[in-house]
C-alpha cells in the first residue's frame, strides 16, 4: 500500500507564483530578498507574521527554491537554546565562498519561544541578526508579544492576511482535479468558509473527508463542521497534537479542541494505534493517556480542578512524545468507533439498565452488581429453559422487550409460556 | 397466596435471603455481636466491610428486622449505590430523616448507606457532622467493599465489622439446603466445583446453582457450562492476541466483551487476573507476575473511577509490548 502523504505537503507551493492571495507580502518579501542578493539589504531580517496556514513558511521555502538558495531551517525542538542559535550564527557569519550556493536562514515560529526554558534565545537571535551574512527570515502568528519587541525592531515587518474564501476554493479545486475527486462546489465553499482563511486546515479537511468517504459533498462537510468554530475540530486537534514538534504545540492542540476533555480522550484512545504502529510507542502512548485518565477521575471525584493541567500534560505531550523518532505522519482520524458503537447499542444498553433497575432493589444490591453478577446467569436460564424463565419473568414483572433481550432466539417460547401461565391465573 | 404468585418464581438469591440474624450462615463473630446489640437495644454507628456476596447488606436488614420487627423498613432510610447520594442528598434527605422524632416503640432510627465506598469525599464529609449531631436518635450503618475509601473521620466514628468469604462447608451446606427445598438433583462434586469458582461469594454460588439447575441435574459439566457462558472465553483469546503483538485485534475483542456481554472494566480485569495464571497462557512465570502486578494497578485505578476502556487498552498495549520482547 502506498504511504499516504499529507496533501498540505504534496501541494506545497514550489514557486513563488504558487503562493496565492498574498500579493503585498510577496512583493515586500521579494524586494527585501533581492536587496540582500544585491549586497545592500534593506534590513537584515524579515519577520513574516499572520494567521496560521496562510503561506508564511511556504513563501520562504518557495523563494529559496526559486532563487536557488540553500534553506537553513531551524525548527528542531532544541533550536531555541542559546547555544543552538549561536551555532547557527557561526555558519551564518562565515563568508560565502565564490562558487557555493547562497543561503537563507528561516527561524520558524519565533512566538513559540519559551520565556523560561529558552532564556537567552532572543538575545542570541539579535546577535545572529547583527553578524549574519545571509538573510534571516522569521515567522510568527502573533508578533506583538512584549518579548518579541527587540526582534520587531530589528526586522522588516511583513504582514500576511487571511486568505479569501474565493482563493481557498481555487486551491481546493485544483487539488480535487489532481486527485480526480468528485467535489461539489458548494462543499468546497463550505470548507473555505469554515477555514476562516486558514488554507492548511481547509486542505486537511478536504483530505480527511475525501479519504474517509471517497467524495466531498456539502452534507458531509456540514456533518463534520458541526463541531468547529474557530477552535480545532477533533481530527484537526489530533493531527496537530500527534505531529507536534514541541510540547507547547501538543498542549495547545488539546486545549483548543472544541470538544470536552472526556470526549477528546475517547478520540485519542481510539487513534493511538492509528498514528503509531510500533508496539513500544503504542504502549508508551497508552501509558500516558491512562495517567491522564487517572487524574481526570480524581478531578471528577474530588473537584480538584487544579489537576487539570496534568491531564493536559499527559494526554497531549505525553501521548505525542511517546514516539521514538519524529516524523510528520498524516493520518485520517475518523470519529471513534466507541461513540458509534455506543449509539448503535444504545437501546440494548437501555434494556439492560431497565432490568438492572427492576432487580436491584429486590436483590438489595446495586445496578452494577446486577449487571455483572446476576444478568449473565439470568440469560442462561432464559436461553435454555423457557418454561422456568417465564415464571421468573412473571416474578419480576419483566416487560416483553426485556424478555426478548434476555432470551434471544428463545424469546417466542418464553413469551408463549408467560401467556399460558397468566391465563391459568 | 394467589395462584399467580405460586406460579411466579424468584431468583434464589432473593428467595433464600436470610430475614433474621438467626438465619445467617457463618460470619459467626459478626452475628454474635449484632445479636447483642439487639438484646441491649443499643448500638454504635456501624461499618460493614468485606468482599461481595458475603452477607453485608443482608446482615444490615436482618439487624433492623430483629430490632424493629416485620415493618422495620419504616424506621430505616436506605440509600444504595443506585440512589443519588451526593452531598445535596446528605444535607437534605438524610438530615431530615435524622431530625425527625423517634417513635416511642423503638430505641433509634437507622440510616443505611450501602456501597458507601462509592460516595464522594464531599458527601462523606457532610455525613460526618450528621453522625455527631443526631447520634442520640439515629444510628448509621455504612457498607463498603473497600473500607479504605471511607474517609478516616467516619471510620473512627464507627465500629468496624469485617465479613469474610464463606468457608467451604458452610457454603456447600447452604447450597444443599436450597437444593432440598427446590427438589434439585445434584452431584456432590458439582457443589464443590461451585465453591471453587465462587471463592466464598454466596451470591455468585447461588446464581450458578440456579442457572445450572435450569439446565437439568446439577453436574460438574453443567456448572462449568454455566460459568463458561457467563464468563466468556473471549477473555483468554484477548490476552493471547495481545501477547501475540496483535493489539488492534485484542482491542476489538475487548469492545465485544464490554458491549455484547455488558461486562464492566472491573469484571474484565478480574477475569484477566485469573486467566493469566492458567496453563493456557504460555509465558514465563516472571512475566506472569509482572502482568499480575499491572492488572492490580489497573484494577485499583478502575475502582478509583478511571475509564474502563482507556485503562484496559493501556493494559493490552503493555501486553503487546511484553509479547514482542518475549518473541525477541
Ligand atoms: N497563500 C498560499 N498559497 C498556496 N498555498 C498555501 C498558502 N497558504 C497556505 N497554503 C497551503 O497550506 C499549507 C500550510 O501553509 P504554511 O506552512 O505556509 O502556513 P504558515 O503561514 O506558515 O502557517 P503557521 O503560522 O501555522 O506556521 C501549505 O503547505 C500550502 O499547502
Ligand atoms: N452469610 C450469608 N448467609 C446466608 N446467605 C448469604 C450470606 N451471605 C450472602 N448470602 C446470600 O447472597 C446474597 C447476597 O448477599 P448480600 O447482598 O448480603 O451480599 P453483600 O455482602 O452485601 O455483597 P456486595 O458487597 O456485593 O453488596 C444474599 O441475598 C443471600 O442470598
Ligand atoms: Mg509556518
Ligand atoms: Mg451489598
Amino acid at each position: 500500500m502506498p504511504r499516504k502523504i499529507p496533501w498540505i505537503i504534496k501541494y506545497r507551493p514550489r514557486r513563488i507564483g504558487d503562493v496565492v492571495n498574498q500579493d503585498n507580502a510577496k512583493k515586500q518579501f521579494i524586494q527585501w530578498l533581492e536587496s540582500w542578493l544585491k549586497g545592500k539589504p534593506i534590513k537584515k531580517a524579515a519577520l513574516l507574521y499572520g494567521p496560521a496556514g496562510c503561506g508564511k513558511t511556504s513563501l520562504v521555502e518557495a523563494a529559496a527554491h526559486e532563487y536557488g538558495l540553500e534553506l537553513v531551517e531551524m525548527n528542531a525542538s532544541d533550536f531555541r537554546r542559546r547555544q543552538d542559535i549561536k551555532r547557527i550564527a557561526e555558519t551564518a557569519a562565515k563568508m560565502k565562498s565564490l562558487f557555493a550556493r547562497g543561503k537563507i536562514i528561516l527561524l520558524d515560529e519565533v512566538d513559540g519561544i519559551s520565556g523560561t526554558a529558552d532564556r537567552g534565545a532572543i538575545d542570541a537571535i539579535l546577535e545572529l541578526i547583527r553578524t549574519t551574512r545571509y538573510p534571516i527570515a522569521m515567522t510568527a502568528n502573533n508578533p506583538w508579544d512584549q518579548k518579541l519587541r527587540p526582534l520587531r525592531e530589528a526586522s522588516l515587518m511583513i504582514a500576511f492576511k487571511r486568505l479569501t474564501e474565493r482563493h481557498v476554493v481555487t486551491v481546493l479545486k485544483r487539488i480535487c482535479e489532481y486527485e480526480k475527486l468528485e467535489c461539489e462546489d458548494k462543499a468546497l465553499y463550505e470548507i473555505a468558509k469554515r477555514s476562516e482563511g486558514d488554507l492548511r486546515s481547509a486542505i486537511n479537511d478536504l483530505q480527511a473527508i475525501a479519504e474517509g468517504y471517497g467524495r466531498v459533498t456539502y452534507s458531509l462537510v456540514r456533518a463534520l463542521s458541526s463541531y468547529r468554530n474557530r477552535e480545532y475540530s477533533p481530527f484537526e486537534a489530533l493531527q496537530k497534537m500527534f505531529n507536534a514538534k514541541y510540547i507547547f504545540q501538543a498542549k495547545m492542540a488539546i486545549s483548543q479542541a472544541n470538544i470536552d476533555y472526556d470526549t477528546m480522550m475517547i478520540w485519542i484512545n481510539e487513534h493511538i494505534p492509528t498514528y503509531y504502529e510500533d508496539p513500544e510507542e503504542i504502549a508508551r502512548a497508552f501509558d500516558a493517556l491512562s495517567r491522564a485518565d487517572v487524574y481526570m477521575g480524581r478531578i471528577r471525584r474530588t473537584g480538584a480542578w487544579d489537576l487539570l493541567s496534568y491531564v493536559f500534560d499527559m494526554m497531549g505531550p505525553g501521548v505525542a512524545f511517546a514516539r521514538r523518532v519524529y516524523r510528520y505522519r498524516w493520518k485520517a482520524f475518523r470519529s471513534p468507533q466507541r461513540l458509534q458503537l455506543l449509539a448503535q447499542t444504545k437501546r440494548s444498553r437501555e434494556v439492560r439498565e431497565g432490568i438492572a433497575r427492576a432487580l436491584a432493589p429486590r436483590l438489595a444490591t446495586s445496578r452494577s452488581t446486577v449487571k455483572s453478577e446476576v444478568i449473565p446467569y439470568l440469560k442462561i436460564i432464559f436461553m435454555n429453559n423457557p418454561k422456568y424463565a417465564a415464571r421468573i419473568a412473571l416474578g419480576y414483572n419483566l416487560t416483553d422487550e426485556m424478555v426478548k433481550w434476555l432470551a434471544g432466539h428463545k424469546a417466542r417460547e418464553v413469551l408463549m409460556y408467560m401467556e399460558k401461565l397468566s391465563r391459568k391465573h | 397466596m394467589s395462584s399467580r404468585e405460586a406460579l411466579a418464581e424468584l431468583l434464589w438469591a432473593e428467595k433464600y435471603r436470610p430475614r433474621t440474624l438467626d438465619e445467617m450462615v457463618d460470619q459467626k463473630e459478626v452475628v454474635e455481636r449484632l445479636k447483642r446489640f439487639v438484646k441491649e437495644k443499643n448500638m454504635p454507628h456501624l461499618l460493614f466491610a468485606g468482599p461481595p456476596g458475603t452477607g453485608k447488606t443482608t446482615a444490615a436488614h436482618c439487624l433492623a428486622h430483629d430490632l424493629f420487627g416485620e415493618n422495620y423498613r419504616q424506621y430505616m432510610l436506605e440509600l444504595n449505590a443506585s440512589d443519588e447520594r451526593g452531598i445535596d442528598v446528605i444535607r437534605s434527605k438524610v438530615k431530615e430523616f435524622a431530625r425527625t422524632r423517634v417513635a416511642a416503640n423503638i430505641p433509634f432510627k437507622i440510616v443505611l448507606l450501602d456501597e458507601a465506598d462509592n460516595m464522594t469525599a464531599d458527601a462523606q464529609q457532610a455525613l460526618r457532622r450528621l453522625m455527631e449531631m443526631y447520634t442520640a436518635t439515629t444510628r448509621f450503618i455504612l457498607i463498603a467493599n473497600y473500607p479504605s475509601k471511607i474517609i478516616e473521620p467516619i471510620q473512627s466514628r464507627c465500629a468496624v465489622f469485617r465479613f469474610t468469604p464463606l468457608p467451604k462447608d458452610d457454603l456447600i451446606g447452604r447450597l444443599k439446603w436450597i437444593c432440598e427445598r427446590e427438589k434439585v438433583e445434584f452431584d456432590e462434586d458439582a457443589l464443590e466445583a461451585i465453591y471453587e469458582i465462587a471463592e466464598g461469594d454466596m451470591r455468585r454460588a447461588i446464581n450458578i446453582l440456579q442457572a445450572a439447575a435450569a439446565l437439568g441435574r446439577v453436574t460438574v459439566e453443567s456448572v462449568y457450562k454455566v460459568v463458561g457462558l457467563a464468563h466468556p472465553r473471549e477473555i483468554r483469546q484477548m490476552i493471547q492476541l495481545a501477547l501475540a503483538g496483535n493489539f488492534n485485534d485484542a482491542r476489538g475483542k475487548l469492545r465485544e466483551l464490554m458491549i455484547n456481554y455488558g461486562l464492566s472494566g472491573l469484571d474484565v480485569i478480574k477475569q484477566i487476573h485469573r486467566e493469566v495464571f492458567s496453563q493456557e497462557i504460555k509465558i514465563p512465570d516472571e512475566y506472569k507476575l509482572i502482568i499480575a502486578d499491572l492488572a492490580g494497578e489497573i484494577q485499583f485505578r478502575l475502582v478509583e473511577g478511571a475509564d474502563d476502556e482507556i485503562q484496559l487498552n493501556a493494559f493490552l498495549a503493555r501486553l503487546a509490548y511484553i509479547g514482542r520482547k518475549l518473541r525477541g
